[in-house]
């Protein structure tokens, strides 16, 4: 089962889906370029701690990580 | 008769209308903190989730975890907080500078450290760009 998760005002939402379900990949692949589109950077864990971004939905990653838009405080 | 009791009912009206004011008042401040609460446990799984052991457990201890920025390989200091909470620190642990950048929306502090570990680790030069110069007082 692979997660897609959302930072958001409530904490987090997560998405999980069958990647081996082509529609739940198909509307996997939509929230990540909705997301994306909206300023969201996508980012998937490589190891314990070390992080990677993504530009492109990747179909294998289990985890996608979904960070709203850096701004100065 | 009547005259003497329609005051008496109306100061009860008056005391069962507070009181049940009150006890909403209550009922909402609670459930606002334990929405709250949800918020920040929520928040501080995700961080557990992607720090690494080593910065997870400076975070326990300390309140803050390091970070090494991708670009320049400079060495950061998050503290747990959602404003004025990065600083860039030398060698021995001292504060060289403060910047301040956050993500978007009213997120938890478990969430806007994340997004400041992961920025930094990936994309410091973005991260600075829109970040906020923050003067250094002798905080260290």
């Amino acid at each position: 089962m692979a997660t897609q998760i959302v930072m958001n005002q409530r904490g987090d939402s997560r998405y999980n889906f069958d990647a081996k379900d082509a529609k739940a990949l198909a509307r996997a692949e939509r929230r990540f370029k909705e997301l994306t589109g909206m300023g969201f950077t996508a980012a998937v864990r490589t190891a314990p701690g070390e992080v990677a971004l993504i530009r492109k939905f990747d179909p294998t990653a289990e985890e996608t990580l979904f960070i709203p838009r850096l701004v100065g405080g | 008769m009547a005259m003497l009791a329609q005051p008496r009912s109306a100061r009860a009206f008056l005391s069962d209308a507070l009181q049940h004011c009150s006890r909403m008042a209550k009922a909402l401040r609670d459930w606002f903190q334990e929405a709250q609460r949800e918020r920040e446990a929520r928040g501080r799984k995700l961080l557990t989730e992607w720090l690494s052991p080593e910065q997870w457990a400076q975070y326990e201890a300390y309140g803050f975890f390091d970070v090494t920025g991708s670009d320049t390989g400079r060495r950061y200091r998050i503290r747990h907080g959602t404003v004025a909470n990065v600083y860039e620190v030398d060698e021995a642990g001292q504060t060289r500078a403060g910047w301040c950048f956050v993500p978007n929306g009213n997120l938890v502090a478990g969430d806007v450290v994340l997004a400041q570990k992961i920025a930094l680790e990936t994309d410091e030069r973005g991260a600075l760009a829109v970040a906020n110069n923050l003067e250094v007082r002798a905080e260290r």
